[in-house]
This record gives structure tokens, C-alpha cells and sequence, in this order.
């Protein structure tokens, strides 16, 4: 059985005023990676790579172990996607969706969207653009979910929406990989939808992958020192990931806070949440 | 790929009052003996079938088609199915029209009269089907609209510029054999026209980064 | 099964699966044979991730309260219940020992001490 649902390697794509730099991750099987940066860190630009949406990248893609040039079909029958800004043209209806997508993916679900409508509140024969955001991304969740895909991939399917739409769309994706057999690729920014439910965490800054493990490694071995500048300047080089200067204290990000106690006997070593670790490796020097 | 078709009759299907209105005026107008107009029904079609691309754009549909079992291909397929499919409907609709308009107005059916029509109508609207569409896939609507007309202006410009050095009408003694068999030529054509722009779009599309 | 996670006690999440289902496991509350949740209805239910309630349920195993049987899924264990009191115990002495420190500390009477745990007992039911 195979072990990683998605293979990123080496994916690199130039444009004028940026770059993906050897992109490389794996999704494995029956797990859920938050792929978290800036806007403009280049999450959109890997997504889009990934499903052939932009072709001219150098670097190989496999998902479900296959390559694209020979199963192209096959892998997306069973990929489910939310994309931003990219769906069906306004002008159609929920009810058109159905009718389209039953001639498109081989196991479309009618019952099961329909199910996902009516738990969505999503009126069957409104067009697209009278609905609200929040209800026109719960849409886009029901259509990329009902033929039943092994892989969901989705690029914000959470911004725009309200907390308590997002706690439902959590629970969605929850749902989905009650089945093992199921994972998800999810970009956000917002960090705390992730910090519940994502197994993994892949951080890209500036174009390059900063890491990528599991969340519970991460957020357990990883800690934020708080000291004083003549405490700081103590520190080594190498015993640190990056450092931010605040009015009153260094904010000092650590790879292991354990270790670190050891050696340096700090007082104050904060848990870390993804949102420190987005500040302090984008904004933090070294 | 039947999906693709569906979705795009979905699109036009809030068009087809503005369809029937205008079959109305073209009745009315043609009983009340004015100008023919029989035209009218399948340009409108295609011009109705190229707004659907300014929907599909808007949303990035051609992007987010990229995501379904071989999207690209299918999606570029249907839109030329859907127009050829409307383009056939509303020819036959007004080659009906005009059969009954021609037996109320003169108590005899002119059917060959009728029938040249109906194949020049296929034939016209096909025309710019096959060339506006691979312009479209291309530029994309906006920016097409302007190589368009730079490229008609460039046509007609270097068409008359030619006419004035070369002979043309070695050319057209050449094709006026051709005369005898204008049904089947135009068939011939339209399928080969209709084809090589439907190979031109799809090599367009197949290579696009959105 | 009831469980509930804090998120903002500092203490790892996975770490206070294993506690709580230990303890209930303890307390008789789930007993020996018993089915518990999936890894994956477990991480739905706590909304967690399903590595977070994996490595719970393999540490529970490594210390022999619960058993995997492949295909089937993961069963409460026939523990040793003295041993396993014991080890609460031995918790309890420990929190208790850092009360009495400050409670010197503080010069608190004995009978201050008592007057305390007899008020906690009597919040708890």
C-alpha cells in the first residue's frame, strides 16, 4: 500500500519577480497537511503546479504514486479541489452544478451533494452570484466533495468564512478522513483552524520550503525564549533559529526548547503557536 | 464531456428570450415583405455562445477545468460541440421559418432558394466560429476582441493591396469548377475548417499556465 | 467516552488523552474488553489531529492499558488495578508534597490544610 497520497519533489518555477525554489514535501496517507506563509509566500503557486494548472514548472509531482503524463484522468477523478477565485461561471445554479458534474466525474454523488447542500443551507436554483461568500465557499466545499475523491486539496477554504461556518467546514474535513484512505492538502493563513485538526505542517516563506513534520513534533519541541539583551547576547548562533527584537525583551525562537533549558537555564520558554513561528520566521533576523 | 456541453447550454439557456423575441421580429418582419434578415437567429447564436466566455474568464472556469479527468480537452471539445449544436438548431429553425414564410407570401416553397441559404448561414456562422475561437483561447476575450479586428483590418487591407498587383482572376477561373459542386465544397470546407480550429484551440489550451 | 481537552493549559493534548482515559480506565469507568473510539472518530471527537490521538493510544499500549487488534481496533486492557492505583497514588503524593511545602512555607496549621481539602471535596460533588 502505498505510503505518500502526494509527492512534491523539486519544484522550481521562475517568474520575474518570483520564484519557487525546489519545492519538496510529502502527504502521506490518511493525514492532513497544513501548508501555511504569507500571502505571496508562494502556497497558490505549488497548489497550482500540483493539479497542472501551471505546467511549465521543472521538478516532479506524483500523486497516488502516479505520474501525470501517463494517468492524468485517473488522478483526478480523484482529487476534490477549492481553489481561490476559481469555480463555475455565476450565472449557474447549484441544480446546474449537479447536472454538469454528473457528466463529468464518473462517481458524482447526486445524493451526496444534495445532502451537502441541505446541511449547508445552499438553495438549489439561486445563481451563484447572489449568494454570500461564506455560502458561496460552502458551495465550492460541496462540489469539490461529492464524487467521493481520495484527495482534497484546497487552497484558503477557509477565509472568508464566519467562526461558526468554519467550525462546520472543520468538521467536514474531519468527516472526510474518517476513512484512511482519504487526505487533505489545506493553505491557510489563518493558523488556527490548522493548529486543531492538521497533522502536518509545511511552512514556505519566499518561495522555499522552511520545514515540514508533524504538528505535535512541531509545536512540542519548538519554544520561544523570552530574555533580556545581556541574557541574549549569551546565546549561540547555532542554538537558535531566528530572533526578533521587541521594545523590552528578546523574543528568541528555539528548534528545542528541552535542550535549550539544559544548556542556558532560562526562565521563560513559551510554547510556540504557528502564528509565532510565521512572525518570527518571516519577520525575525538571524 | 457531456458535462462541459451541459454547462454551457446552462449558460445560453437565460438567452432564449431574447432568442424567441427575435425569431418573433424575424417572422414579422419577413411576412410584412421588409428586408431579409434570416441571418439574424444563428449570428446571434454565436455571438450569445462567444459571451460565454467572458462567464467562463470572470470565474477562471478554464482554470478550475484543469482540475477535472482530462478538463482541458474536454472543455475546448464541448464548446465547439454547444456552438455546432446551437448553429444547427437555429438553421434548421429558420429554414423552416423560411419555408412557411415563402409559401404564405407567394403560395409556392422556393426550395432551393432556401436551401442555398441554409447552407451559406452554416457556412457564414462557422466562419467566424473557427476564426474567432482560437483568437479567444489565445488572447482571451478582452484582448481578443482587439487582435480581431487587427486581424480583419489586416486581411482586408492586405487582400486589396494584392488585388492591386495580382491577377486574381486566374484564381478564380481555377475555382469556378468548383461551382457545380458548391454543396459539397462547402460541406468539405466547413468540416476542415471547423476541425483545424478546433486542433489550433486545443493546442492553445493544452499548453496554457493560468 | 467522555474526554475533554483544554487547549490553552499548556499541558500537550495528547498527554491529556492519556491521562484521562487512563484514569477512567482506573475508575472502572471503561473496563477491561471494552471498544474505545477509532483513532480517527477520537481525533473528530476532540477535534485534534489523528497523529495527536495515534500517539496516545500507542503510549497507553506501551504501558499495557490497552491492547490494538489489528483490523478490529484498539480494546481497554485487563491492567493490573493495584499497580495502576499505585501509580495514581504516587501522583497525588506528589501534588500533595508541593502543597505542604508552601503550606510551610506559609505557616499554615495542619488543620488549615484539612479545613482546604475538606472544602475541595465538598466543591467537587
Amino acid at each position: 500500500m502505498m505510503k505518500n497520497i502526494l509527492e512534491v519533489n523539486g519544484l522550481t518555477k521562475k517568474y520575474d519577480n518570483f520564484e519557487l525554489k525546489n519545492v519538496s514535501f510529502n502527504l502521506p496517507r490518511g493525514m492532513i497537511m497544513g501548508f501555511i506563509g504569507e500571502n505571496g509566500a508562494g502556497k497558490t503557486t505549488t497548489i497550482k503546479s500540483i493539479l497542472d494548472i501551471i505546467k511549465d514548472y521543472s521538478g516532479k509531482v506524483k500523486i497516488f504514486n502516479l505520474d501525470y503524463r501517463s494517468h492524468e484522468a485517473e488522478i483526478k477523478e480523484e482529487i476534490g479541489v477549492v481553489l481561490d477565485d476559481m469555480f463555475f461561471p455565476e450565472i449557474l445554479t447549484a441544480q446546474d452544478i449537479d447536472n454538469v458534474m454528473r457528466g463529468i466525474y464518473k462517481n458524482w454523488d447526486s445524493n451526496l451533494f444534495n445532502n451537502y447542500l441541505k446541511d449547508f443551507d445552499l438553495p438549489r436554483n439561486k445563481q451563484i452570484k447572489t449568494l454570500s461568500k461564506g455560502m458561496h465557499k460552502k458551495l465550492e466545499i460541496a462540489t469539490a466533495l461529492a464524487h467521493h475523491p481520495k484527495l482534497l486539496i484546497l487552497d484558503e477554504p477557509t477565509s472568508g468564512l464566519d467562526p461558526v461556518a468554519r467550525s462546520e467546514v472543520i468538521d467536514i474535513f474531519q468527516d472526510f478522513i474518517q476513512n484512511d484512505d482519504c487526505s487533505i492538502l489545506f493553505s491557510t493563513h489563518i493558523t488556527t483552524d490548522l493548529e486543531q485538526i492538521a497533522d502536518y505542517i509545511t511552512f514556505i516563506n519566499d518561495g522555499e520550503i522552511v520545514l515540514s513534520k508533524t504538528k505535535d513534533e512541531l509545536l512540542d519541541e519548538y519554544g520561544i525564549v523570552k530574555c533580556h539583551e545581556e541574557e541574549f547576547n549569551k546565546i549561540s548562533k547555532k542554538d537558535y533559529v531566528k530572533y526578533k527584537k521587541n521594545k523590552c525583551e528578546y523574543e528568541v525562537l528555539v528548534e528545542n526548547k528541552r535542550e535549550f533549558k539544559k544548556k542556558y537555564k532560562f526562565e521563560v520558554i513559551d510554547k510556540m503557536t504557528l502564528d509565532d513561528l510565521m512572525v518570527l520566521m518571516i519577520k525575525g533576523e538571524k | 464531456m457531456i458535462g462541459f456541453i451541459r454547462k454551457d447550454l446552462a449558460m445560453i439557456k437565460s438567452n432564449f428570450k431574447l432568442l424567441a423575441i427575435l425569431t418573433i421580429v424575424y417572422l414579422g418582419m419577413s411576412l410584412a415583405g421588409q428586408m431579409d434578415i434570416s441571418f439574424i437567429l444563428p449570428f446571434m447564436c454565436v455571438m450569445i455562445m462567444i459571451s460565454t466566455f467572458s462567464y467562463d474568464e470572470f470565474n477562471n472556469w478554464n482554470a478550475y477545468v484543469v482540475t477535472f479527468p482530462n478538463g482541458r480537452k474536454n472543455s475546448v471539445k464541448a464548446k465547439y460541440i454547444a456552438t455546432l449544436l446551437m448553429i444547427v438548431i437555429v438553421t434548421i429553425i429558420t429554414t423552416i421559418l423560411s419555408f412557411i414564410i415563402s409559401y404564405v407570401r407567394t403560395s409556392t416553397i422556393d426550395y432551393i432558394n432556401i436551401l442555398e441559404m441554409t447552407f451559406g448561414l452554416i457556412f457564414g456562422t462557422l466562419l467566424v466560429q473557427t476564426f474567432m475561437y482560437p483568437i479567444i483561447y489565445k488572447f482571451g476575450i478582452e484582448k481578443g476582441r482587439i487582435a480581431i479586428f487587427i486581424i480583419v483590418f489586416g486581411i482586408v487591407i492586405s487582400g486589396g493591396l494584392l488585388s492591386q498587383f495580382i491577377d486574381l482572376s486566374g484564381v478564380l477561373n481555377a475555382l469556378s469548377f468548383l461551382e457545380n459542386y458548391w454543396v459539397i465544397t462547402i460541406i468539405i470546407l466547413s468540416v476542415l475548417l471547423t476541425y483545424g480550429s478546433y486542433r489550433i484551440s486545443l493546442a492553445i489550451e493544452m499548453k496554457k499556465n493560468f | 467516552m467522555e474526554i475533554i481537552i483544554s487547549n490553552s493549559s499548556g499541558v500537550p493534548i495528547y498527554e491529556q488523552i492519556i491521562e484521562q482515559i487512563k484514569s477512567k480506565i482506573v475508575a472502572n469507568e471503561l473496563t477491561p474488553g471494552q471498544l474505545l473510539p477509532s483513532i480517527r472518530n477520537l481525533a473528530k471527537d476532540l477535534r485534534c489531529s489523528v497523529i495527536t490521538t495515534k500517539n496516545a493510544y500507542d503510549e497507553l499500549e506501551r504501558q499495557g492499558y490497552v491492547k490494538t487488534i489489528p483490523a478490529k481496533g484498539v480494546y481497554v486492557n485487563e491492567i493490573n488495578r493495584d499497580l495502576a492505583r499505585e501509580e495514581q497514588l504516587k501522583k497525588i503524593e506528589k501534588i500533595l508534597d508541593s502543597a505542604v511545602v508552601l503550606a510551610k512555607i506559609n505557616n499554615l496549621s495542619r488543620k488549615e490544610i484539612d479545613d482546604i481539602l475538606d472544602i475541595l471535596y465538598e466543591e467537587d460533588k
